[in-house]
């Protein structure tokens, strides 16, 4: 199951914000279950990639020390018509992939 | 009935046809692999040392870090990392002195980005926040301190 990504972008001078939100667990594997006394298994997006047009802008990694339901934010020097693509991966191999033309 | 039947395919295959391009089209440039000893290291130090090399870190005050002073939820503390004042930023790090696993998160910038990002992240307790930017090679660093009213790593 891909995971699922909110993505907004507005390009103003030539400088674009590019946020996302992003709904995944972030279980961090360190959490306890009280009730059967073991930890929840380890379930976070560990890497991000960011292109526009194509080309590599930002490469992220992640530990599940970032909240659950991530947000993130970035800045990019494009444009409005822009492509501005998002990709990631958690550590159990699921992907989530958006993409969007800046504003 | 048969019309429903032939939808109903369609439909199935169409969801499967999305899949398999999704599968081909992730990421078409080659990832850096996750950085396991520094997402296992223990302190701020080792970490620093795993993602960049080194621990010698300078204060700086071009670097904006942005955190809240007190809050309430330490599962979700908005940070944000502001270097566009810097040339020549190539990544940042952004940590929690006092989390068992320190390292929060890295970004590593090219082409089009600027030194900027911003985030939410669990804290355990009362303790800084500290981001690292990374620019002409060398480490520049600032930190706040964050209290913690709730703690976001317990069950």
């Amino acid at each position: 199951m891909s995971i699922k990504i909110r993505m907004r972008g507005k390009s103003k001078g030539g400088v674009a914000e590019v946020k996302a939100l992003i709904k995944h667990p972030m279980e961090s594997g360190v959490r306890m279950n009280k009730k059967t006394g073991k930890p929840f298994p380890a379930k976070f997006i560990d890497t991000v990639t960011v292109t526009v047009n194509g080309a590599a802008a930002v490469d992220s990694q992640w530990s599940g020390a970032v909240s659950a339901n991530p947000y993130m934010a970035i800045k990019v020097n494009a444009n409005s018509g822009d492509e501005v693509k998002l990709a990631l991966t958690d550590n159990t191999g699921a992907t989530g992939e958006a993409s969007l033309k800046l504003k | 009935m048969k019309r429903r039947v032939f939808l109903k395919n369609t439909i199935a295959t169409g969801a499967a046809v999305v899949a398999a391009n999704a599968g081909l089209l992730t990421p078409t440039t080659v990832l850096a692999d996750w950085n396991k000893d520094a997402f296992s290291a223990k302190s701020t130090g080792d970490a620093l040392n795993s993602v960049f090399g080194s621990s010698a870190t300078a204060a700086s005050g071009d670097i904006k870090l942005k955190a809240p002073a007190i809050a309430e939820n330490g599962a979700v503390t908005p940070v944000t990392v502001d270097a566009t004042a810097m040339s020549g930023v190539e990544s940042i790090a952004i940590l929690a002195s006092k989390n068992p696993v320190p390292l929060v998160c890295t970004y590593s910038f090219s082409g089009a980005a600027l030194g900027y990002a911003s985030t939410r992240i669990k804290m355990g307790e009362t303790m800084n926040v500290i981001a690292v930017v990374k620019a002409d090679g060398k480490l520049y660093q600032a930190e706040q301190e964050v209290k913690v009213t709730i703690g976001g790593c317990g069950g």
